[in-house]
Parts: C-alpha cells; sequence; structure tokens
C-alpha cells in the first residue's frame, strides 16, 4: 500500500518531535533511535526511512522549526504593512517563541555543532537557506517599496543575518531574567541597528567613501609616480642604461 | 527608535558618563568664577545648567522609564536639581520614544497568550500617547466601548533595582557638587529617595494600579470629576484596560484658550478633589505629573493613571489643617506641637530656625489661605518663591525624623499649585480649611 505524501509528513513531524522529548531527556549521546522511534509509534526500521541518523533528527528539527517561522509569519495579516524594521524584529520574535518549547532542545543543539561543527554547518544548510530566502524577501520587497536603497553585497547581508540570529539564540540560552526580558530589549536594540544601517544606506555610503578616497589619493599619487618617472633625466638616464651607455 | 540600555552595566556607562560630564562642567563653571562679574557669572552659571539639563535629559530618555519617572520625582523635590534640568525634564512627560508594533503585540500575547486582535474588537498598534512607564493605546471591546489599553515596556521591571542604585550615585554626585550652604541632608535624601523607589516599585504593577483605579472609582464620588471603569478580564501586571475619558491634557486644552471661568472651575476642581481625598479618604493621587488630568471643555476634569497612589497615615491627616492654622496664625509653639503630633520631631534648637526659616516658610505656606481666594495669574511666581523656602526647610538641621507621608503631601502640593499657575486661575483655598480648623 501506497502510503501519502500527506501521513508521511505527519509521520516525520512526529518523529522530529519525539527526537526532542528523547534527547531533551537523556542528552543527545545516550538518545537512541530505537527509543525516538518508539515514542513516535513508529516501527524501529521505518525511521531509518526518514532519518538516516540522529545527527539528522538533531537538524531536521532546526529546519521544522524555520518551517514553522516562516508559516507563523505568513498568516500575519498585517505582516506586509510592517517597516523593515518590525519585520525584521518579528523575524527574530518569531524565532524565539517559535523555539520557546524546545529551548532545552536547542541547547543541545548548540553543544553538537560547537563539538562538530562541519556536520552542523552541512546539515544545517536548508534551514539557513530557508532563513536566507526569507530575509532576501524582505529586502527586495523594502528595496521595491522605495523604503531603502540598493545595497551593495546584497546577497552577502542575509547570510549576516543568520549569523547574527544565531547569536541572538544563544544570548537568549544565557538568559536568566524574568521572562527573558534582557533578550527582548537586546533584539529590540539590535534590530533597530541593522534597520537603521540598511535603511541609512550605511554600507553603500562607506564604501563610496572609500572609492572617493581611492580614487583622489591613492590614484592621484599613482600619477605622481608616473610624473617621477617620466622625469627628462631620469629618462634619459634609463635610455642610455637600456642603450647600455653607463 | 526604542533602545533602552538594559544592564546595569550599560546604564552605569549612560550615567556615569554624563556625571563626569556634569561634574567637569561644574569645576569648569568654578574655575572661570574669579573673573566674572557677579551678573556674567550669573548667566554663565545659567548656560552651565542649560548644558547639565541637556545632557540629563540624553542620559535619561536613554534610561527610559524608571529613570524617567525617577528623575521626574526628584525634579519636583525641592532641591536636588536645578530649574532648567527641571524644566528640561517636564518636557520628557509625552516625550519618551514608543513601542513598535511588535513589541507591543508581544506583551499583550505573553500576558494573555493570546495576541490582541483575538481580545479587543479593534485595537490601534500605534500608540496614542506615552506613558512613563509604558504606552497607551486605543481600543474597542466587543461591547463598542472604547478603552485605553496602557502597555509597559518590557523589562522595566527587571532592571528598576539597579535603576534605583544609579539614581542614589547620581543624586550623591549632584549633592556633592552643590555649594555647602545649599546642600541637604544626606538623611533627608535618602528618605525621598527610597520613598521614592518603594512608589517607582509599586508602579510596576499595574494589577496594584487596576485595583487603585476601581478603588478611587468606588469611592471618588465627586462632582465634575469623572474616574476610569477597570476592565478587570482584560488587565494583569504589565497590561491594564480601562475605560477611554474624554478630555485633553493640560497644554492641548489651554490651546483652546478656554475661558477664565473654565480654568477656574478645572482649577478648583483639583483642588477640592485633592483636599476631600486627602482629608476625607486618606488617599491621594500622588503623582503631581499634569499629563495625569483630562480637562473638558466645560472646567470638569477626568482623573488618569492611579499608578501613584499613596495612603496617608491617620495621624497626619488628622493634624495637617492644625499645622496649617498654626502657620495661619504664626505661632511657633502651635507650629511645633502641630508638626510633632504629625511625626516630625525637631531638636531643641529649633527655635533658632524659626525667625529664619520656619516663619517665612508658615508665611508662605498659608498665604493662599489668608484671603478668600488666590488669584495665580497675580500671584503667577508663588512656587518659585517657596522653592527657596521649601529647600530651606528641608535643609533645616533641627530636623530629626521627616514624616514620610510629608514628602508626598509636599510634592504633590507643589505640583498642583504648578498647574494652577500654568492654569493662571483663582482658587478658593481658604474655605475648604475653615470648616476643618
Amino acid at each position: 500500500m501506497k502510503i501519502s505524501s500527506k501521513v508521511k509528513e505527519q509521520t516525520r513531524i512526529r518523529l522530529l518531535e519525539s527526537a526532542v522529548d528523547v534527547i531533551t531527556e537523556k542528552g543527545f549521546d545516550k538518545a537512541s533511535m530505537r527509543e525516538i522511534a518508539k515514542r513516535a509509534d513508529v516501527a524501529d526500521a521505518t525511521i531509518y526511512n526518514y532519518f538516516s541518523t540522529k545527527e539528522k533528527l538533531l537538524y531536521g528539527y532546526c529546519e521544522y522549526v524555520q518551517q514553522q517561522v516562516m508559516r507563523e509569519l505568513k498568516a500575519l495579516d498585517d505582516f506586509h504593512e510592517y517597516s523593515l524594521r518590525e519585520q525584521l524584529h518579528q523575524l527574530v520574535e518569531m524565532e524565539l517563541r517559535m523555539w520557546l518549547p524546545a529551548r532545552e532542545f536547542l541547547q543541545i543543539v548548540f553543544a553538537q555543532t560547537y563539538a562538530a561543527p562541519n556536520l552542523g554547518h552541512e546539515l544545517l544548510a536548508d534551514t539557513k537557506s530557508l532563513l536566507t530566502m526569507m530575509v532576501v524577501d524582505l529586502i527586495d520587497a523594502s528595496i521595491e517599496a522605495g523604503e531603502m536603497p540598493e545595497q551593495p553585497y546584497q546577497d552577502l547581508l542575509p547570510v549576516l543575518f543568520w549569523d547574527y540570529q544565531s547569536a541572538i539564540l544563544a544570548y537568549w540560552l544565557k538568559d536568566t531574567s524574568d521572562n527573558f526580558a534582557n533578550t527582548t530589549q537586546l533584539v529590540d536594540q539590535s534590530t533597530e541597528i541593522i534597520a537603521q544601517l540598511l535603511l541609512g544606506g550605511v554600507i553603500g555610503k562607506t564604501l563610496d567613501m572609500f572609492s572617493f578616497l581611492f580614487r583622489t589619493h591613492v590614484l592621484q599619487h599613482m600619477n605622481s609616480l608616473d610624473a617621477f618617472l617620466q622625469q627628462p633625466e631620469l629618462m634619459s638616464a634609463k635610455r642610455r642604461f637600456m642603450q647600455g651607455e653607463s | 527608535m526604542s533602545k533602552l540600555p538594559s544592564s546595569q552595566l550599560a546604564r552605569a556607562s549612560v550615567v556615569g558618563s554624563t556625571a563626569v560630564k556634569v561634574g567637569v562642567g561644574k569645576l569648569k563653571t568654578k574655575a572661570k568664577r574669579p573673573f566674572l562679574s557677579e551678573q556674567a557669572n550669573e548667566s554663565e552659571l545659567d548656560k552651565q545648567h542649560d548644558k547639565e539639563a541637556e545632557l540629563l535629559f540624553k542620559a535619561i530618555t536613554q534610561l527610559r522609564g524608571t529613570a524617567v519617572k525617577m528623575a521626574q520625582m526628584l525634579g519636583m523635590e525641592t532641591d536636588l536639581l536645578p530649574e532648567k534640568v527641571r524644566i528640561e525634564l517636564s518636557k520628557s512627560y509625552y516625550q519618551v520614544p514608543p513601542l513598535n508594533r511588535v513589541l507591543v503585540k508581544k506583551v499583550i500575547q505573553q500576558e494573555f497568550g493570546e495576541p490582541p486582535e483575538n481580545l479587543y474588537k479593534q485595537f490601534d498598534l500605534t500608540a496614542m500617547a506615552a506613558a512613563s512607564l509604558g504606552q497607551v493605546h486605543r481600543a474597542e471591546l466587543d461591547d463598542g466601548q472604547v478603552a485605553a489599553v496602557k502597555v509597559q515596556y518590557p523589562g522595566i521591571h527587571v532592571s528598576i533595582e539597579s535603576d534605583v542604585k544609579l539614581m542614589r550615585k547620581l543624586s550623591g554626585n549632584a549633592i556633592r557638587f552643590l555649594p555647602n550652604h545649599r546642600k541637604p541632608k544626606k538623611e533627608i535624601v535618602d528618605t525621598t529617595i527610597n520613598e521614592i523607589a518603594a512608589r517607582l516599585m509599586e508602579e510596576t504593577d499595574y494589577e496594584l494600579e487596576a485595583r487603585n483605579t476601581s478603588w478611587f472609582k468606588q469611592h471618588l464620588v465627586y462632582d465634575g470629576v469623572e474616574v476610569p471603569h477597570v476592565y478587570d478580564e482584560l488587565c494583569s501586571k504589565r497590561v491594564i484596560t480601562t475605560q477611554m475619558l474624554k478630555g485633553r491634557h493640560i497644554d492641548d486644552w489651554l490651546a483652546t484658550n478656554p475661558s477664565q471661568q473654565h480654568r477656574d472651575k478645572a482649577a478648583q476642581l483639583i483642588y477640592d478633589c485633592f483636599v476631600h481625598c486627602a482629608v476625607e479618604l486618606g488617599r491621594v493621587h500622588a503623582d503631581p505629573n499634569p499629563g495625569n488630568y483630562l480637562f473638558k471643555d466645560n472646567g470638569e476634569l477626568a482623573l488618569i493613571d492611579f499608578g501613584c497612589v499613596k495612603q496617608l497615615g491617620k495621624r497626619f491627616t488628622d493634624h495637617l489643617p492644625a499645622l496649617l492654622y498654626a502657620f495661619y496664625l504664626s505661632d511657633f509653639q502651635k507650629i511645633v506641637e502641630a508638626y510633632s503630633n504629625i511625626g516630625m520631631s525637631f531638636s531643641e534648637k529649633v527655635e533658632s530656625n524659626y525667625q529664619s526659616v520656619l516663619q517665612p516658610f508658615g508665611e508662605w505656606l498659608s498665604k493662599p489661605v489668608r484671603e478668600e481666594y488666590f488669584d495665580f495669574k497675580v500671584h503667577n511666581d508663588y512656587t518659585s518663591s517657596g522653592l527657596q523656602l521649601m529647600k530651606s526647610v528641608a535643609e533645616m538641621p533641627t530636623v530629626e525624623t521627616v514624616e514620610k507621608d510629608f514628602i508626598f503631601f509636599d510634592r504633590t502640593m507643589y505640583g498642583l499649585f504648578k498647574i494652577f499657575e500654568r492654569l493662571e486661575a483663582k482658587v478658593y483655598m481658604r474655605a475648604k480649611w475653615e470648616t476643618l480648623w
């Protein structure tokens, strides 16, 4: 009997959720594929059709969270009316909200990624591209709406946002303030800065300034070097040298 | 823009650098002083105060919330901050930067487990007014009632204690730079700050504010004064929903050129209502921020924002009229007696302060009740002329214990008189007290 893709997806999610439970309870090393399968009501062997390793379960959940973030943002009626700064702020807040039920699990994800960065990097690629895609969307929409100028290195910015997002999550994991009030404030302030940088076209202006300095000063120095090289005495000395005269 | 330095370190650097700048600035005027004529010296000092005001204001808006409140309160105190600083601070009533839509939604979601659109028929995500610990949003309830929803800045309660510590430090520095003869007693400053800090903690608790508002709604039945209804089911520690009352803030109201009659009526209501609350109910709305009053076209009032409510002791309210009467009679024995009945004690040498401090203070204090009514348009320097006197009482070396109720009573009175000056109103005060003498 062929299993419909919908059922398949449900099983996948069930497996991810029981992985979160088991790994959070037992720790990554002690959690077994068998127990995760059992908890999800899936046959021992079937789990491998979905996830070949425990690591894939670990990072699979990250991707799942990212998908939920996207779904929730799309469900916000007025999201498209937000300013870029509010959209970025909402994105980060949504990320935190979606991670909240699995905060201890996220701790393990961080520890595991720190222990095996290459594998983590590889297995997080899909999650990362999902986030990147969202940020690209936000930035494109903002440029289209005339809210912010075109940005140089536009492709690089969303990738930086991934690093920023990871830093926020790491801070949040260490935050002991009531209701994570400190993280709330950090996000509020940092998204403000990011939005200001983007909206004010600071990156472009900085590059413009360097290019101005380069053109007017560095290139001018090159001219003076030319002039030096083309001094009559030097030129004749050079000619004599080339002609083998002393 | 909404940046709110949160860690104590961040705050320390904000306040610290300001204190240092103010300090250095002070030294500079000091150093300059000998070379200036007295008049030039004055204006140099004025300029200095301007700069200090600007710096302090910058630092304080950065700290937002608690610090703004704290500074407002300190600003109302007699001597801790110079006049220019006070003016600058009074600007901050409505000027704190707002929370954006994301944060507003977050706070509501966090408090009630549901987004605003599920709780209110309509919720305006753009704030209609800033409050010092939060901001106010307009909303519509399912039954069509228009409500005011006050949302607190997230995290303000977390950092409140470090704020208080910093304000202590800052006020300590401020005192150090005051010339010796104007230095207030340290214990008095400490009592003041402790009392303010306690109120401040209470003020972050919107549940308490909701209870206070309901209390006043129930007990303050006063013709021409309205208190909003509280929607308890939409209140929590960080969010409070009340009925939206009609009326304008003082500046907007004055801009409509209200008639003298209406201005007098509003001022009279504020005064009578305050005395009624103090003497009859034993509880006062102890935040003299003019933003707590809404003025209606016909001169009637709405009282809003019961974040700072002070319960006055019976001893205080019982003997207060006698004190005022003693001052009115300029009777030294009766003054000391009334003071000690209230709970203030003096050392034996207090008589030496009578002629120079207590008597002029009493004359000033009882001036409005010497006549049938007091016209703040004529006496528009009443509060400023009393400032020095209030200062000298606070600095009286023979004061041994300060009754805490005085701090709030004085501050509120002073705040009310400031409002009356702005209204240029005529207020009948004597009749109110005569019945109590």
